[in-house]
Parts: C-alpha cells; structure tokens; sequence
C-alpha cells in the first residue's frame, strides 16, 4: 500500500516538474545559422504548437511557422521555432514574431566568423515528436561563456515551494486537529463493538453447548 | 481580438472568485477582532451594535479598498510582461 502511495506522489511530482520544464523559461547561447518558414500541417504534436499569429485566422489545420536554426556553444545543434503566444498560455504574451524573426536573421554568422546570441525559449525539441522550443527573445552576446542568470525561475520556483510548502502545512494541522481524532473515535468504536461480538459469540457458543 | 475577451473574461471571473474570498476571510477576521475586543474589555452597552459600527468603519478603511489590489495587479503585471516580451 506505501508502494502504491509512494507511486502516485512520484507521478504527480514527476508531471508538476515536466509541466514546469516545459513552460519555464531557459536560456541558449548560442550562434544562429539560418531561418526559415515552413509550412506546418498540425497532427498529433498539436498540443506543443502555439497560435496563429495575433489578429490572423487561428482556425486553419496548417500554417506557415517560422524557424530559427542554430548551432549551441557544444556544437550540438538545436532548431527552435518562432511562434506568437499571444494571449493564450503560455503567458509570455509575444506578438512581435515577425520582428524576432527578423533580428534572428541579422544574427546569422558563420562558424569562422561567430556572432553569439542568447535565445531565451520555453518548451522542448523531441526528434520524435518533431517539436521544436518557442524562441521568445533573441539578443547578441560577446562569446559563448557569457553567464546568465534565470532571475525570473528563481523567483517564481521560490515562489511555488513556499506555496506547497504553506498549504502542506495548513493540511497537517488540519489533519491532527479534525480527522485524526475522528479516526481513533472510529477505530475505538470498531474494537468495542468486536468486543462485544466476541462476547456474544462466545455466549451463543455456551448457549448452544448447553443444549 | 476574440482570445483577448476570453482572457479578459475569463480572468475577471476568476480575480472576482479570489476577491470575494479575500474579502469575507478579512471581514471575518475583522468581525473576530472586534468581538475579542469588546469581551476583552467588558464594555457595556450593545454589543451587536458595536459590532456592526465597527464593521461600518472598516468598510470605509484604507485596508478593505487595498483588496481590490487583486483586480489591479495582474494587469499591471500582464502589461509589464508585455513591455519585456515585445520590446527589449
């Protein structure tokens, strides 16, 4: 039974960790080599894409996605995409896609001649999946050691423990206040009435053994 | 412009929910205060009346017109978002 308990806070743990992977924001250093707009015919990966940009038609199957291919400092390669959120979740409320996609496009260099960038994103690249990351904000560094900071994780991810943190709390107390003295009244009457039972099985026992 | 209304919709329905919570848990602490006050000090007179002056007077406080902060700092914070996102 603790298996099955243990199991279940794991999972739950497991998809609250994901979901804030997933939406939290990252930071890439890394050197733009091209972009390019491809069109996009949405399948089962729909979930992982974005909206239409704000003020189009949001309801069309496929639409045209920007792309913006880069190179990490490790030389791995990693293609983000470059879509509006808009409105909806998640709440970075980008509308400017046309125009990061056009500052990524002044950042294109070549390996002999590097122009570091950071890319800050949200989401993940699964080859699997074919889904890409979503580039928010595209701006020039000096080099590829550059340090940055996730201010804004740290702040919110605090945030969050000390939420969890409050609520669990709260729920302990009212758990020794209000339910477990409820139990024991419970589990007391369920001894008394075994007791009880014990005690009239055994007097139906002699009842019966006398006659 | 239709995803902006839901949002707006949306998000008012829910920042109502969270100030009228906000709301009776403070008047109820302030109702709580105001009965240990005045059991504290074995006042004499009406206590009922008492009791609903002095919540009268916390209507027109500074502290019961900050909750409607709730309303007012989620835009400020969705506009701030806005500025970093669109432009820097």
């Amino acid at each position: 039974m603790r298996y099955v308990k243990w199991t279940f806070w794991g999972l739950v743990w497991l998809l609250l960790a994901g979901w804030l992977h997933y939406t939290l924001p990252q930071h890439d250093i890394v050197r733009i080599t091209d972009t390019y707009s491809k069109r996009i015919d949405f399948g089962e990966n729909s979930i992982f894409w974005a909206t239409a940009d704000v003020g189009t038609d949001g309801t069309s199957v496929n639409r045209d996605v920007f792309f913006i291919q880069a190179k990490r400092a490790d030389d791995r390669i990693m293609v983000y995409r470059n879509e509006d959120t808009g409105w909806g979740w998640p709440p970075y409320f980008k509308f400017d896609t046309a125009n990061l996609q056009a500052e990524a496009g002044d950042l294109k260099s070549t390996a002999a001649d590097p122009q570091w960038a950071v890319v800050r994103h949200y989401g993940w690249r699964n080859e699997y999946l074919t889904i890409f990351p979503n580039a928010v904000e595209v701006w020039p560094v000096e080099g590829p050691d550059v340090r940055i900071i996730p201010w804004f994780n740290i702040v919110l991810l605090t945030f969050l423990a000390a939420l969890i943190w409050g609520v669990r709390v709260r729920w302990i107390r009212f758990r020794m206040k209000r339910i477990d003295p409820v139990i024991e009244d419970v589990e007391e009457a369920f001894d008394a009435a075994g007791d009880s039972i014990s005690g009239t099985t055994s007097r139906l026992g002699r009842f019966f053994k006398r006659k | 412009m239709i995803a902006l209304v839901r949002l707006v919709v949306f998000g008012f329905l829910f920042l109502s929910v969270v100030y009228l919570g906000i709301s009776i848990y403070s008047r109820s602490v302030r109702r709580g205060k105001l009965k240990l006050q005045w059991d504290e000090e074995k006042r004499e007179g009406d206590r009922s009346a008492f009791i609903r002056e002095g919540m009268e007077a916390y209507e027109r406080s500074l502290r019961h017109k900050l909750i409607l902060l709730v309303y007012i700092i989620p835009v400020i914070v969705i506009g701030t978002i806005i500025y970093i996102t669109n432009y820097t």
